[in-house]
């Protein structure tokens, strides 16, 4: 008897988790930082994060920092985790992304580097379609790679959204369904794109970071005088405020919880050490901050 | 891809009832189906007398989507494919090659952007004649008339040392032979073209006879213009498709492709490519040509690339041999 209430006492000292799980778990969902110029503002797993800006604008580049910070080990500054790259304008480049792993790997170690590379899943797609067979499939496909890697997955990417977007809006594809409700086919897909994803991440938490390029020229734009290379020219003209056309049905746009705007710097220092870096501005539109980031690609030198 | 009756044959489970549930719900073909909302339609399959039959039915179809689907790679092995498949194709031209880090990457799309006269075609018929001196084919898709073979020759006679003698005719020869140039005068052509070209590559007839490592469109911007303009987005689609075309290609089959855009005068007077805003984002390396007034030193730059710091990096290429020069020799 009483070394039954005697169990009964100690079961419930113990407790349901150790504390240790407990932090885990709740680490899982909490807020966390991306590095830099990600981290003005804590994201967590079921933000959608936007990156707008023109090409080039070092967009693909921020992507591949932060998967690189979600694979790398905890001891690295990282997060242990795999990253999902979706990559539907069809131009990622693996060696550049295998470059700056072994430039934040900081000493040479085949096996972490190995295991770092497996850790990043990446899958093309070249049209709507493929897009949604891919996101509709994709659940089996990530269970399959939890088993085998043992971690889970919290960052899908995608690059760019936008991709298909005049394709679509041309499309004559019509399902009957649509056409009865008079629905253009852009939207339908936005839709079922959104809902997709949604469900993944019902199961699936994760942080999505989707770039968005800037398809519409305008005045503002540095795109008329990029080619002319001529620095004292770009130098004067001031950075104005930098406008884009939005062109994501309001079903994409909705889901969206943060967007950051990048695009190139015509104004920077003109001096011998810069030659070989490019300049880019960083704005966070949603939250709105008056904060302004620049940053700096500078050339891998391996 | 295809109406689900097509699968009737194939799959007994998508059978006459699962048809017509699934058209009761206007899901005609694989297309409908990826549209529409799965937790809807299992949840209307719920209430179904054969919701049993009919649930196995959405697997099967599920299943067969996802056999369509490439595997998810991972680094490693998109890593392996890179370096096994996609090596560096040499332009012939020191300076382009130099810039590149080697030259043109097969796999990629590779723009050359510039006003004429600044060494654009150039450049194609030099890279197209090292690449063939290297036995390898090339498709040379044309636009304006601007092939020309007689440059090939000087190109490859240069290179050789002797010019007019039996053994340089004999290699002209075979370098002409794989440079296989089509006239192309609209962008549906260019589709036909290109379309063919991938069933070929399927089928490995090229293959076996000889890999084709380059496919050069100049240029890519004479076709695309024309459609551009008008309200409607078909012109967009077009040129966002034969982009995506070409970029499958190059990936699926090892190529490196070269497509060349003109430039027009903006709005304040200041030039820009004739392929705007929506072109920007489907080549991977963006370069941009020009020449000095009166000379023969042509300045390229890096407008893009992927692996590369752009903007500021331009490099002087002195062409010992200019444009005049190669030409008096053959006239």
């Amino acid at each position: 008897m009483k070394s039954k209430e005697r169990e009964e006492m100690e079961k419930w000292i113990e407790g349901d988790e150790s504390g240790r799980e407990m932090l885990m778990r709740v680490r899982s969902v909490r807020p966390f930082l991306l590095p830099s110029p990600l981290d003005r503002v804590p994201l967590r797993v079921g933000n959608v994060l936007e990156l707008v800006g023109p090409s080039p604008s070092a967009k693909t580049h921020i992507l591949i920092h932060a998967a690189i910070t979600s694979i790398l080990p905890k001891h690295l500054g990282g997060f242990d985790r795999f990253v999902l790259f979706l990559d539907l304008d069809c131009r990622f480049d693996i060696t550049r992304f295998s470059q700056l792993l072994i430039h934040r790997l900081t000493h040479h170690d085949p096996t972490l580097y190995n295991l770092c590379m497996a850790r990043f899943l990446y899958a093309r797609c070249s049209d709507t379609f493929e897009f949604l067979r891919t996101l509709k499939t994709l659940h089996c496909r990530l269970e399959k790679e939890k088993e085998v890697q043992g971690v889970s997955a919290h960052l899908l990417m995608i690059d760019s959204i936008g991709a298909f977007h005049w394709m679509d809006r041309a499309s004559m594809f019509l399902s009957q369904r649509d056409n009865n409700r008079k629905k253009l086919f852009l939207q339908s897909v936005s839709e079922a794109v959104v809902q997709n994803i949604k469900k993944l991440l019902q199961v699936h938490p994760m942080l999505i970071i989707a770039t968005k390029s800037v398809i519409f020229g305008n005045r503002y734009s540095t795109a008329s005088n990029e080619v002319k290379g001529n620095v004292e020219e770009r130098c004067t003209r001031n950075t104005q405020n930098f406008q884009y056309r939005e062109y994501m049905p309001s079903v994409w746009q909705s889901f969206v919880t943060h967007r950051i705007l990048v695009r190139s710097s015509d104004d920077h220092p003109v001096t011998c050490n810069y030659q070989h870096s490019s300049f880019y501005l960083l704005e966070w539109l949603l939250p709105r901050l008056s904060i302004v980031d620049k940053i700096v690609v500078n050339e891998v030198r391996t | 891809m295809a109406p689900l009756k097509s699968l009737e044959k194939e799959y007994p489970l998508i059978d006459s009832n699962f048809l017509s549930f699934c058209a009761s719900h206007a899901i005609l073909s694989v297309e409908d189906f990826l549209l529409h909302d799965l937790d809807t339609l299992i949840a209307f399959a719920d209430n179904h007398s054969t919701s049993h039959r009919l649930k196995q039915g959405i697997d099967q179809l599920l299943s067969i989507i996802d056999a369509l689907n490439p595997p998810l790679l991972n680094g490693l092995q998109l890593l392996e494919d890179a370096q096994r498949n996609k090596h560096v194709v040499s332009t012939g031209c020191e300076g382009i090659d130099t810039l590149l880090g080697g030259g043109l990457r097969e796999g990629q799309l590779t723009e050359l952007v510039g006003p004429s006269s600044s060494g654009k075609t150039q450049a194609c018929l030099l890279s197209a004649s090292t690449v063939a001196k290297h036995k390898s084919s090339v498709m040379y898709l044309d636009t304006g008339n601007s092939f020309s073979p007689q440059r090939i020759a000087c190109f490859v006679g240069q290179s050789s040392g002797h010019v007019f003698d039996n053994q340089a005719d004999h290699m002209l020869k075979k370098v002409l032979d794989r440079i296989i140039c089509y006239s192309v005068f609209d962008i549906y052509q260019m589709f036909d073209v290109l379309h063919q070209l991938k069933i070929n590559l399927r089928s490995e007839i090229v293959r076996s006879n000889q890999h084709v490592r380059l496919l050069i469109v100049d240029s890519i911007s004479s076709l695309i213009t024309p459609i551009l303009g008008g309200s409607g987005p078909q012109g967009h689609a077009l040129m966002i498709s034969a982009g995506f075309l070409l970029k499958k290609l190059a990936h699926e089959h090892n190529i490196a492709v070269m497509v060349t855009n003109h430039v027009v005068s903006g709005e304040d007077g200041i030039s820009k490519p004739a392929l705007g805003e929506s072109w920007k984002s489907v080549p991977h390396v963006r370069l941009f040509l020009s020449r000095d007034c009166g000379t023969n030193v042509y300045n390229i730059s890096i407008l893009k690339h992927p692996s590369m710091v752009c903007h500021l990096i331009t490099k002087l290429l002195h062409r010992a041999s200019g444009r005049a020069a190669s030409y008096s020799m053959y006239s």
